[in-house]
């Protein structure tokens, strides 16, 4: 394996091994997406409301939300005792950095992202069915892009002296175009539509995703170092 | 900068020709010229020159807020300068290349260290972002040089602060640098587990390392150093070579650089 590959295992293997011995962002992210579920429940009359016409804007919110409870605490475990000065002092490049970071909050992401979609699909009644595969791999397109630039602005965000507060600020107004189109596929697939009627919103998903990435990768060492 | 030699140095037994500004000398390992560093109006670091050859340990003296862990941190690379520059090996620090970063090895104030991975977790996560492909090997020599063999599987949360210190140290030397960057290494530390310590630094000053340690601590900086620097204000007030100095006759020439006597 590489060195840089090398490098960005280690830090990934780092931070989720963090994770499962902290739990301390796996079970906000997740007691999150269960209570949301829980309310959206009853706060939907499915009486005049279909279900199905709503879950997909709800599943989308839940999972912005939530992912913001733990993409915006990425660096607080690096926090303490200065350790991820400690990473940037090693010759690990300032992309490698990002690329595993990011990857480590897809994981958790994505577990969540996975949660929320059965909870809602419980809770809502949904029939998944003949999309189910192709709701998992929106779902993962979407929490890629997420994290990507979540995890870019967590770093700007973690330096300032308003912390956590300044993230929403600064990453809601970009994933608006990654929300239109997470949604209306996702509302389309759930409705039962064929995947080739969402097909174009799919390579938008997509394409966010990876110029989220591209960018994270170039922007993040800017962020970080002095 | 420019070194100032005051009378004291010279009844110290410095002799003026051995003062070192040796900015620009061919073949040294560590170089800072005209080194910066503001922090908005207050100025940390003032124009600093330095060369250290191999097998050199500087101690920097000083009072608090002089600049000397501002100083480190532009020597390690992890701060900017404002102006001025470092070089290693006479390449300079530039974020792009890293290969640098391969000769450095900073203990700073903070370890630097995970609390939750095990010492073994901790020191290979960081062997592994320096691609070192021996860790079973350099690993157990390490905790054996600083003493924590038997603590190999306790998270880094459950050592006392002096075993923390060490741990940080065992991560400082783990690619074997050739420039180790000491930010007041003793701090917090007991009579045991500095003492510890200073049989590792002592290892250290094995004629190939070059060492910068930032201290309060006159004695134990004092037994380190072949080259002694006093900071005041960012700036080296005073520096010239250690020879044999007693600690009351340095103590009483600190006090009087500090105060402005000297």
């Amino acid at each position: 394996m590489s060195t840089y590959l090398t490098q960005v295992w280690a830090i990934v293997w780092k931070d989720l091994l963090l994770e499962i011995r902290s739990r301390e962002r796996i079970a906000a992210m997740g007691a999150f997406a269960v209570l949301a579920g829980v309310l959206f429940n009853f706060s939907i009359d499915t009486t005049t409301t279909r279900p199905e016409d709503v879950a997909a804007g709800l599943i989308w919110m839940t999972l912005v939300f939530g992912g913001l409870l733990g993409v915006g605490r990425t660096f607080h475990l690096e926090a303490q005792d200065d350790a991820f000065q400690g990473v940037l002092m090693s010759p690990a490049p300032k992309d490698a950095v990002f690329l595993a970071k990011t990857t480590a909050n897809f994981a958790l992401l994505y577990a969540v992202s996975l949660l929320v979609l059965g909870v809602f699909s419980l809770f809502f009644g949904l029939n998944l069915g003949q999309n189910l595969g192709w709701l998992v791999f929106v779902l993962g397109l979407g929490s890629l892009g997420f994290v990507a630039l979540g995890t870019l602005f967590a770093a700007v965000s973690t330096g300032t002296s308003m912390g956590e507060t300044l993230l929403p600020v600064l990453v809601f107004p970009l994933l608006v175009p990654m929300v239109i189109y997470g949604v209306g596929t996702t509302t389309r697939l759930i409705d039962g539509r064929p995947f080739s009627e969402v097909e174009g919103n799919v390579r938008m998903l997509g394409a966010f995703a990876l110029a989220a990435l591209a960018a994270g990768a170039v922007l993040f060492r800017y962020v970080v170092e002095e | 900068m420019t070194v100032v030699v005051s009378a004291s140095a010279h009844t110290l037994g410095v002799d003026e020709a051995e003062q070192t500004v040796l900015a620009g000398s061919g073949g040294a390992v560590l170089q800072a010229a005209g080194l910066c560093r503001e922090y908005g109006t207050v100025i940390a670091v003032d124009g600093i020159d330095l060369s250290m050859n191999e097998g050199e340990f500087l101690t920097v003296f000083g009072p608090n807020g002089a600049g000397k862990s501002t100083l480190l941190g532009m020597l390690a690379g992890a701060m900017r300068p404002t102006a001025g520059s470092v070089s290693v090996r006479g390449k300079p620090l530039l974020s792009s290349d890293t290969d640098w970063r391969h000769r450095i090895g900073m203990l700073s104030h903070k370890g630097f260290l995970y609390g939750r991975l095990t010492v073994e977790e901790n020191l290979r996560f960081y062997g592994k972002l320096f691609g070192l492909s021996d860790l079973d090997e350099r690993i157990p020599a390490r905790l054996e040089q600083v003493g924590l063999t038997q603590r190999i599987r306790f998270e880094a949360r459950q050592l006392s602060h002096g075993m923390r210190q060490r741990l940080s140290l065992a991560r400082a030397l783990l690619h074997d640098p050739d420039v180790v960057l000491l930010d007041e290494p003793y701090t917090g530390l007991d009579p045991s587990a500095a003492s510890v310590l200073r049989d590792v630094l002592d290892e250290l000053k094995d004629g190939r390392r070059t060492v910068v340690m930032v201290t309060h601590n006159l004695r134990e900086g004092l037994e380190m150093a072949t080259r002694l620097a006093v900071q005041v204000a960012g700036r080296f007030a005073w520096e010239g070579d250690n020879q044999g100095l007693g600690r009351k006759d340095f103590e009483r020439h600190y006090h009087d650089v500090v105060e402005g006597r000297a």
